[in-house]
């Protein structure tokens, strides 16, 4: 694809030595081409249908459309109001991001390099936050929003948002404070740099790589959550893009199959598009959380 | 997803503690000859307080009252009335979280017998066959894993709905009578399998790419030696790399059972846990006993089941990683 993307291929392909199965090898990778195939099908198939009308799709429902018009698209677009849905999911990622990264990268930094009773009992307690499952504090967080006035904010659907990805992240950025050489931080207290001033102009600088693994990681989750925001989330024009998606599907239907392929195409660009150029970000990322690298 | 990502990362979460641990030991020396360092205590306290703030108003506090509410009678207006355990008890006497519990139990099971040998074969041979489509073939299956659950749900529904979708279409243009009018969501029968069919396109993914940059770990002297002995594909897949692949597998494992638990979006977008109870999940029904039938009680009580079988199952696996990471070093 991406030019990056030949190279990593060009680079692999000259990193071992080629071993070459013939039959067996053309036979797999067709399968696993098929697979593929199956995989991008269903994001493929609704193109055939945006540009019919509703007749001409209960008629022909196969056959090239006669023309291409745009109506579907227009119509969906108005109906799901895709601009706003948009603009409130942008919205509560980014505010995920500022909400979670500055807290865990403090917290990581912290469990990493002033190691002490109280700060080990810290780690820990954050670290209950890894067996709470989001679903299982729904009823009292919506009852205390309410009592707040959050719900139905934007602010009221990121802020716990941040809480329950803050134990993650601040894993993993005490792994990458602790694997940094400790010369770095004495050399600079010695030259008179504060607690605070080693952290901001030394260290974190260093653990760049962890943050911008956060940044893809918590945009991605917070773009994706449909339980949060349909429970704290009430008014149409504070609707995040995957409630807008989940209330057009059960008040349409796929019964106007035009009109519905057309708002799934919409509803999925967004995600495919923002795949499409960092997909090696998001599989590395997503890899170095779960795999030890 | 964001979940899931969630999940997978709490997965290895044991590794990254067992390994910070050992450089620890060279971190904490740190602060041998610091005489009097007033500004140390401070420093950490201010470090440590936004992730607390979080994580107290947001988190513990909400846990304690999960416990509280779940032995209350409330319904969000009026007064609460204590009533001991007497949620959990009529729970288990309860149709609708029965078929949910089960349902969970169920796809569980399938998850783990059906999208983790696909995962496998797939991983398998795509680092086996290593040529120019691995890396584009990666992206892709994990592609329908980064689709908000709300777009897969949408696309599942494209793809099952009778009369319109896809399958009916397709079958009506073939002359296929009896497949045209099946109804893939509506069906009690059919539902389940259609909304785990949808969620094995979606969630194949991740277990591929999991298990691929494990292969991609075991040394390549290994599989010459294995071709030296005239070991073919399958046999080399079957006796070196399944084996080695044993503790991500139980990973995986424990993760599709811990995600189970939490099942919500899926089933609930497509078919909101219909037709009857066959779809439900334990998270649609606590919310709809918390946020459709206003029982708070119930749906707490709901909520701490979640909790406590969760727990259980990431005890599990933090305890078997722990016994393969001393196995190892």
């Amino acid at each position: 694809m991406s030019q990056a993307e030949n190279a990593a291929i060009v680079k692999r392909g000259s990193k071992a030595i080629r071993i070459r199965h013939g039959g067996s090898e053309i036979f797999a990778t067709s399968v696993l081409v098929f697979l593929a195939a199956v995989v991008i099908f269903p994001l493929i198939m609704p193109f055939m249908f945006v540009f019919k009308t509703q007749l001409e799709f209960s008629y022909h429902p196969w056959a090239w459309p006669k023309a291409i018009m745009w109506d579907n698209f227009i119509n969906s677009w108005n109906a799901v109001r895709i601009d706003q849905g948009l603009k409130n999911t942008f919205l509560v990622s980014i505010g995920a991001i500022i909400a979670t990264l500055p807290p865990s990268a403090l917290a990581g930094y912290i469990f990493a390099r002033y190691k002490s009773k109280v700060t080990e009992f810290a780690f820990y307690a954050i670290m209950v936050g890894f067996f709470v499952p989001a679903q299982m504090v729904l009823i009292p967080l919506y009852k205390m929003e309410v009592g707040w006035k959050l719900n139905d904010t934007l602010y009221g659907l990121f802020l716990p948002m941040a809480a329950f990805g803050i134990p993650f992240w601040s894993l993993i950025y005490r792994s990458f404070f602790a694997n940094l050489p400790n010369e770095l931080s004495e050399a600079a207290r010695i030259d008179g740099a504060g607690h605070g001033g080693t952290f901001f102009r030394i260290m974190l600088p260093l653990a760049n790589p962890a943050t911008i693994l956060a940044l893809i990681l918590v945009f991605i989750g917070a773009w994706s959550d449909y339980l949060l925001s349909l429970i704290l989330l009430a008014s149409q024009k504070n609707f995040t893009m995957q409630l807008r998606v989940a209330s057009y599907l059960t008040a349409y239907g796929a019964d106007r199959m035009p009109k519905y392929a057309s708002a799934a195409v919409i509803s999925a660009a967004p995600t495919v598009i923002l795949y499409i150029i960092g997909h090696r970000w998001i599989i590395k990322g997503t890899l170095a959380g779960a795999v030890k690298e | 997803m964001g979940m899931r990502v969630s999940l997978t990362m709490i997965s290895d979460g044991g590794t990254y503690v067992s390994d910070t641990k050992i450089e620890g030991k060279s971190s904490g020396g740190s602060g041998r000859k610091r005489v009097r360092d007033r500004t140390r205590a401070p420093f950490i306290f201010l470090c440590l307080l936004p992730a607390f703030l979080f994580l107290i108003i947001f988190m513990y506090y909400p846990i304690e009252e999960t416990f509280r509410i779940a032995t209350t009678k409330s319904s969000g207006m009026g007064p609460e009335e204590y009533v001991g355990f007497d949620n959990y008890v009529k729970l288990f006497g309860n149709a609708e979280f029965l078929a949910s519990l089960l349902h969970v139990i169920q796809w569980a099971f399938w998850s783990v017998l059906i999208q983790l040998p696909i995962a496998f074969l797939i991983a398998f041979s795509l680092t086996y066959y290593a040529n120019r489509f691995t890396g584009p073939l990666r992206s892709i299956y994990y592609l329908s894993n980064v689709l908000p659950s709300a777009i897969t749900a949408m696309l599942g529904r494209f793809i099952f709905t009778p009369q319109n979708g896809i399958i009916s279409n397709f079958a009506r243009a073939v002359g296929w009578k009896w497949l045209a009018s099946v109804d893939w969501l509506g069906n009690p029968e059919l539902a389940f399998w259609s909304v785990f069919a949808v969620a094995t396109w979606a969630y194949t993914g991740f277990p591929i790419i999991y298990l691929m940059a494990r292969i991609e770990q075991i040394p390549s002297e290994v599989r010459e030696a294995a071709e030296l002995d005239g070991a073919t594909g399958w046999r080399y897949a079957w006796s070196i790399v399944l084996p080695d692949l044993k503790y991500p597998l139980q990973i995986l494992a424990v993760l599709a059972t811990v995600g189970s638990l939490k099942l919500f979006d899926l089933p609930y977008i497509l078919t909101a846990g219909g037709p009857g109870d066959a779809t439900k999940t334990l998270a649609i029904v606590l919310y709809l006993q918390g946020f459709v039938n206003w029982n708070y009680g119930t749906a707490a009580a709901v909520g701490v089941v979640i909790f406590i079988l969760s727990l259980g199952f990431t005890i599990a696996q933090f305890s078997l990683g722990r016994e393969k990471g001393e196995g190892k070093k």
